[in-house]
């Protein structure tokens, strides 16, 4: 058994006669008797190498496919080795929330440099340091645009883990949602409900690019606030959220450099125009100066948190993703302005390409409607069958939404080679 | 003259209106002041009940009003200077058609109630 | 140091996209953003720029990491190599759950062992870190009462020396906060306890050992009077470092348990996440856990949804890649290591406070795996504070322990040493402890100024506050 300690017996003993006793157990002195005596079973350890090997026994029940063309909220993309390798370094990997500012500059300025690119992709003045996922940074916008209170509206075509999300976020509070239903794909504003706040994404799940300045005028004409979700990668190509209108961006990250990892860790993210600054949830980071006038960064606005204000805290939010956040950052450097756009690029060439090549096979696009990576194609009663089929040939397909309707994603790891095979795939099953 | 409340607001009367803000006390305690938030004008004040807000870095306090009526004015000047709410003499915000709350103090009884 | 757009040259730099394979597809220009506001460096450029800030951060291989309430403790490389294993790192969420049968057994494994530890029958993974597991335990704590009709139930109970997530959470489910006095040794005051808990109590919200390090050992007749009245018992595991292995949250008669498991179970905690904070409970809650639940079935483990469910806290299944390195620490401490891991930690606690004991701690007798420091006295007789004294420890190669809470202490300092903590490095931080309370009698201006070494000195917090900059 590896148990990660550093005492040896004779420092024990040591230790144990400075205390003036002669058992560990007697610091528990102060634990009550019949709770002490209470037994239950411990098991043993093992060596590494024997956790390694039953750990690897169980990755090893996982599929790993040759071509993935699932998306939904995990993407699989390119991670330049460069990302890995450097936010794997022991000092980001292993330090708690930075409450030291002199000792903790790194992940700081990392940190700061995440709520920039999240701002200038985003269109906002201000980003918060992370939230644990897309769904729960839409989640906590609603609430802190609707003031904890009312009615928020949004669309049957957003994504549906972050649709339950909202739910449960608002009805804690016991403030409402309304759904409106989006059967042609988009979202088609409803007027006079009295919401306080709309939430809509762009692209949607259906990987729709939403015409959100519409949207975004018709709700402010009802004097509601506007949350804008969806895939960043997006942003990398199309107008941002906050030219559009928005009063709030969120979304997930992960396609800044996470692995699908089975849906976590991932990234919530959540920027703002200024006049939320100091109504957001968690942490941000600012700029300022040391003792000797040299720049620094920090933790700030901090009473806006729960340490500081407790139940009246815009969040109870204390943990992040901070890790991810710096996942990001470095993905963000290393693919620049061009890397960016040439990859939102090919994800959409090849989604396009995709689309057109299987309507040829017979399953054609069910949305009207210009889309980036993900699209929806109808092939009635065959969704299953199609799945089932790709899936022997070890290529996760698109996610079947119904019996008739299934969720392509394209990015640019898909080789044409790989669509070709499921375009004849999916020809053969028809 | 300024009176003076238990939680550390003072209020002076001047045309018809009653000028509040924090003593040299509640300043010492709360430390650099970085944001104030000051209430509405229109906004009802109520004798006793916060009404703004004042932060430091690590600490957020609230001002109770020392009298009753419709906010008449906010010191703007604290928008870009929020350090200089904690200033000897600087009011924060004036209550119009005030109604003084019960039990204000005297500047003597005040520093009494200090010790 | 310079920002990475700060580095930015123009036209610099990008990674090289691989060549497109089919016909390049053109959107209307109307939809198009014209700027894109990104740095442009080289791949040298990025790893010079970032190894250059790992070197302004202090992770728990730099030296000792007494930060109290966050358990500090050594986060071992293979978990690394785990987490990174193809099967589990490209594994689809939405994948058929046929095709991901490791992964459910990892959610299955690593639920039936923290059950065992906590003492409960029950357990998600959904949360991602240990106050989105409060927030996930009231609502279910809500659902539960108003399953059985009891709507009166709004108010949940919380000790004054609760970390703020606790009453930051029960806001957000939409409960009201009561606060319970504390006795001057810290633990709950039975008295104010009576007189609050009633038939509007939802549930109490406790952590034990206790935010100053201290058993509640009470802890039976608590649980009584709060079931008397008709409300659940919560138990916030932010301290289980000290009792895993040796006594069960279970037992003491707590009806849930959130667990951070980038604390107590050695998960890295990545400069403030991810983590990830499992809730566990008894069987009468565990129709009220978040959709979906993995249950095993005749083909498999499957996923499964519950008409009572308290809903849906996250995306998925909350962080994968984080618990699964906290299922490997289980294995391979196992049971009885866990055990060694909770009374060293106890140990090492005891002896740093024994070897400063003349330094003003809090409480009398043992403490648990952490304990609390009044800075006060020391702030009176020579007007060095707390953070002086923090500051101080950073320029002797230290982690300072948290300050200034829990709040009920005034001056607080916070150790917890953890048991990766070697003797020398105790003996160490005794000595510098030492050292610096001297220098504070001799010339207290020395520690009014430090931290000295390090790459920035104090910076200043109320200018950041006032005029926020927050992006470059």
């Amino acid at each position: 058994m590896s148990d990660y300690l550093s005492v040896s017996e004779r420092e024990r003993s040591e230790m144990l006669a400075f205390l003036g006793i002669s058992d560990v157990a007697e610091l528990y002195s102060d634990l009550p008797r019949a709770l002490r005596k209470k037994k239950f079973a411990l098991s043993d350890g093992m060596s590494q190498q024997e956790t390694y090997e039953a750990l690897a026994s169980l990755a090893a029940k996982n599929a790993v496919y040759k071509s993935v063309f699932r998306g939904a909220g995990s993407y699989n993309h390119y991670i330049p080795a460069a990302v890995k390798s450097l936010t794997s370094r022991e000092e980001f990997l292993t330090a708690y929330t930075p409450y030291q500012p002199e000792i903790s500059q790194g992940i700081l300025q990392a940190t700061f440099e995440f709520q920039t690119m999240i701002c200038n992709l985003t269109g906002m003045d201000v980003a918060t340091a992370s939230h644990y996922s897309g769904a729960t940074a839409a989640a906590e916008a609603c609430v802190m645009c609707a003031e904890g209170k009312g009615k928020v509206l949004t669309f049957g075509n957003v994504n549906p883990d972050t649709l339950e999300t909202v739910r449960t976020y608002l009805a804690a509070r016991g403030m409402e949602l309304e759904v409106v239903s989006a059967p042609n794909g988009y979202a088609e504003f409803r007027p006079g409900t009295g919401a306080k706040v709309m939430y809509v994404e762009s692209p949607n799940y259906y990987g729709i690019v939403e015409d959100v300045a519409s949207l975004a005028a018709a709700a402010k004409a009802e004097g509601m606030k506007v949350v804008v979700g969806g895939n960043p990668l997006a942003l990398a190509l199309f107008r941002s959220p906050g030219e559009c209108g928005a009063d709030v961006a969120v979304g997930d990250a992960q396609p800044f450099g996470m692995p699908m990892s089975f849906g976590g860790p991932y990234i919530g993210f959540m920027a703002a125009k200024r006049g939320y600054m100091r109504k957001l949830p968690g942490r941000i980071v600012g700029e300022t100066s040391d003792a000797d006038g040299r720049r620094a960064f920090v933790l700030t606005l901090q009473t806006r948190e729960q340490h500081i204000r407790r139940e009246k805290a815009t969040s109870n939010i204390c943990s992040n993703q901070a890790h991810c956040a710096l996942t990001a950052a470095v993905y963000l450097s290393l693919m620049g302005p061009r890397g960016l756009r040439d990859t939102a690029l090919k994800c959409a060439s090849n989604a396009h390409y995709l689309a057109k090549e299987l309507a040829h096979a017979g399953a054609k696009l069910f949305y009207e409607g210009e889309f980036f990576d993900e699209f929806v194609t109808i092939t009635p009663g065959k969704a299953y069958a199609v799945a089932a089929a790709l899936e022997k040939k070890n290529i996760l397909g698109g996610l079947p939404l119904d019996e008739h309707r299934i969720l392509w994603c394209c990015t640019e790891m898909n080789r044409k080679a790989d669509m070709d095979e499921v375009v004849g795939t999916v020809e053969e099953t028809l | 003259m300024k009176q003076y409340t238990r939680t550390h607001e003072w209020v002076e009367l001047r045309d018809g209106k009653a000028y509040v803000g924090i003593t040299a006390h509640a300043a010492e305690e709360l430390g650099e002041i970085v944001y104030v938030e000051l209430p509405e004008i229109g906004a009802q004040a109520a004798a006793g009940e916060a009404c703004c807000e004042l932060e430091s870095v690590k600490a957020v306090a609230e001002v109770n009003s020392p009298a009753s009526g419709t906010v008449a004015e906010v010191n703007g000047e604290l928008a870009d200077a929020p350090e200089k709410a904690g200033e000897e003499g600087v009011w924060l915000f004036a209550v119009g058609d005030p109604v003084l709350a019960d039990g204000l103090m005297s500047e003597a009884e005040y520093e009494a109630f200090l010790r | 140091m310079k920002t990475v757009f700060e580095k930015s040259v123009k036209g610099r730099g990008g990674f090289a996209v691989s060549a497109l394979e089919v016909e390049r597809y053109d959107y209307e220009s109307d939809r198009l953003r014209e700027e894109l506001d990104l740095p442009e460096l080289s791949e040298p450029e990025v790893a010079a720029h970032y190894t250059a800030l790992s070197k302004r951060t202090f992770g728990v291989d730099d030296g000792f990491y007494p930060l109290g309430s966050c358990t500090m403790k050594y986060n071992p490389k293979l978990h690394e190599e785990i987490a990174a294993l193809p099967g589990f790192r490209d594994a689809h969420p939405l994948a058929r759950a046929d095709k991901v049968q490791g992964c459910l057994a990892v959610i299955d494994t690593l639920s039936a062992y923290l059950a065992g530890i906590t003492g409960m029958d029950a357990v998600t993974l959904q949360p991602c870190a240990g106050a989105h597991g409060e927030f996930t335990a009231l609502l279910m704590v809500k659902a539960y009462h108003l399953s059985r009709g009891d709507s009166g139930r709004t108010k949940v109970l919380i000790p004054d020396s609760a970390h703020g997530t606790n009453p930051a959470s029960a806001a957000m489910a939409g409960f009201e906060v009561v606060t319970l006095k504390s006795d001057d040794d810290g633990r709950v005051n039975l008295a104010d306890l009576r007189l609050k808990a009633g038939d509007d109590t939802a549930a109490l919200m406790l952590t034990n050992p206790n935010t100053l390090g201290i058993f509640e050992k009470h802890v039976a007749e608590i649980a009584d009077i709060v079931h008397e009245a008709g409300g659940l018992m919560y138990y916030d595991g932010a301290n289980l470092n000290a009792v895993m292995g040796v006594v069960r949250p279970g037992d003491m008669g707590f009806d849930l348990v959130h667990l951070n498991l980038h604390k107590t179970f050695s998960a890295p905690h990545g400069g403030g996440g991810p983590g990830s904070g499992p809730v566990c409970c008894k069987a009468e809650l565990a129709p009220f856990l978040p959709d979906p639940q993995v249950t095993r079935t005749e083909k498999g483990f499957r996923f499964g949804r519950s008409e009572w469910s308290c809903g849906r806290v996250s995306a998925f299944y909350g962080n994968f890649g984080v618990y699964v390195k906290a299922l490997a620490y289980i294995v391979t401490l196992g049971g009885k290591g866990l055990r060694a891991a909770a009374q060293t930690a106890v140990l090492n606690a005891n002896y740093l406070r024994e070897k400063i004991s003349y330094f003003y701690p809090v409480g009398e007798g043992r403490c648990m795996h952490e304990f609390v420091l009044s800075m006060r006295k020391l702030r009176e007789e020579t007007g060095v504070t707390a953070a002086d004294v923090a500051k101080g420890l950073i320029d002797r190669g230290i982690h300072p322990p948290t300050m200034y809470f829990p709040l009920i202490v005034e001056d607080a300092l916070m150790f917890e040493p953890t048991e990766t903590a070697d003797k020398a490095a105790l003996d160490a931080a005794a000595d510098a402890l030492k050292e610096i309370i001297d220098l504070a009698y001799s010339d207290p201006e020395a520690l009014h100024s430090a931290p000295r070494t390090t790459p920035v000195r104090r910076p200043d917090e109320a200018a950041a506050a006032r005029n926020p900059v927050v992006k470059g």
